[in-house]
């Protein structure tokens, strides 16, 4: 039980918040609006089948497309200015979740890259995804998808230099952190 | 077919004539990680649009609007800052949620707030976060971090209101 909840705990997490709504939704309408809602989410899911199987094959060649250990060559040791818009570039292009990119980003810092880099490479992935960008503009649409983009592109580079600029002296501690 | 669909269609094919260029081994590839992809998160998947279905069916307007609707200010950007960092899993998880709040009379500006917070401060990233980068690291990033989402979403409610 205990090594099931803890390898689908995302699972697990939402089954809660079904069966609490679920409970809502007893209580105002009986399992009448029970079965409302699951008819309700299946209609959606399947009404979003078209978008989301292009997403998730846009995602997938993406990942096929880029490799990783063009990234991490790519990245070296740069900091600086250049370094971070780099780290940008490659932490909008490369694909995955955290236990893709933090590996990565952790190969990076026992390198020799610099604070503002590994921020910058951090948040323009989360930021500036491209393989992100699928299924935020197939499940929000356009225009909240490119006005988020929009608002928030100079942030990854930005906060990547406010942050060198304030901890930068850090870098090494923050590097022994990880060692220890 | 609405547009959305017909342009990621497009998009998709051209990744597919751009990798079938580079071999067929990469189209292969392609294919295949989008497949163990949809296997490994389709529970997950039906999950979230299920969520998604009692969220609608139980048309929580009236708490949206009051909590991060338009004309929640700031207090609907912190709301939803704060509900971002909350938000579990991948993207095909958290989407389709959000975008059921969209329906139900969320702003912009929170909206932004939120997919901001979700995407750089979720608490859940964090555990993947610490083992590889430290917690000094974690420390720097997350707290300055925060004033993301309030930024672009403020930014967000100036311009398009």
């Amino acid at each position: 039980m205990r090594s099931f909840l803890k390898k689908n705990w995302i699972s697990s997490l939402l089954l809660v918040v079904i069966l609490i709504l679920a409970y809502i939704a007893f209580s105002r309408g009986g399992w009448n609006l029970i079965y409302g809602g699951i008819k309700s989410g299946i209609t959606i899911l399947v009404r979003e089948i078209p978008l989301l199987t292009a997403a998730f094959l846009t995602a997938g060649l993406i990942q096929a497309l880029v490799k990783r250990e063009f990234i991490t060559r790519w990245l070296g040791k740069d900091s600086g200015l250049k370094g971070i818009l780099l780290a940008c570039i490659g932490g909008g292009l490369i694909p995955g979740g955290p236990y893709v990119y933090y590996p990565i980003a952790g190969a990076l810092l026992s390198s020799g890259a610099g604070l503002g880099v590994l921020v910058a490479f951090v948040t323009a992935k989360n930021l500036w995804s491209v393989s992100r960008l699928p299924y935020e503009f197939a499940l929000l649409g356009s225009s909240i998808t490119m006005r988020r983009y929009l608002i928030t592109f100079l942030i990854p580079p930005l906060l990547g230099l406010l942050v060198e600029w304030i901890f930068g002296g850090y870098i090494q501690k923050i590097r022994e952190n990880v060692k220890e | 077919m609405n547009t959305s669909t017909i342009i990621l269609w497009i998009i998709t094919l051209t990744l597919f004539l751009f990798s079938w260029k580079k071999g067929a081994d990469t189209v292969k590839r392609g294919t295949q990680l989008a497949w163990s992809t949809t296997k490994k998160n389709g529970l997950l998947i039906i999950l979230a649009f299920i969520i998604a279905g009692f969220v609608n069916i139980l048309s929580p307007e009236e708490l949206v609007t009051a909590w991060i609707g338009p004309d929640t200010g700031w207090q609907g950007i912190i709301t939803a800052e704060f509900l971002g960092t909350l938000l579990p899993g991948g993207p095909y998880v958290v989407f389709p949620i959000i975008a059921i709040l969209v329906q139900a009379g969320a702003g912009l500006g929170p909206v932004v707030s939120l997919i901001t917070s979700y995407s750089t401060q979720s608490l859940l990233t964090i555990s993947f976060e610490l083992p590889f980068m430290g917690w000094r690291f974690t420390a720097i990033r997350w707290t300055i971090g925060l004033l993301i989402p309030l930024l672009a979403g403020s930014i967000a409610m100036i311009i398009w209101g």
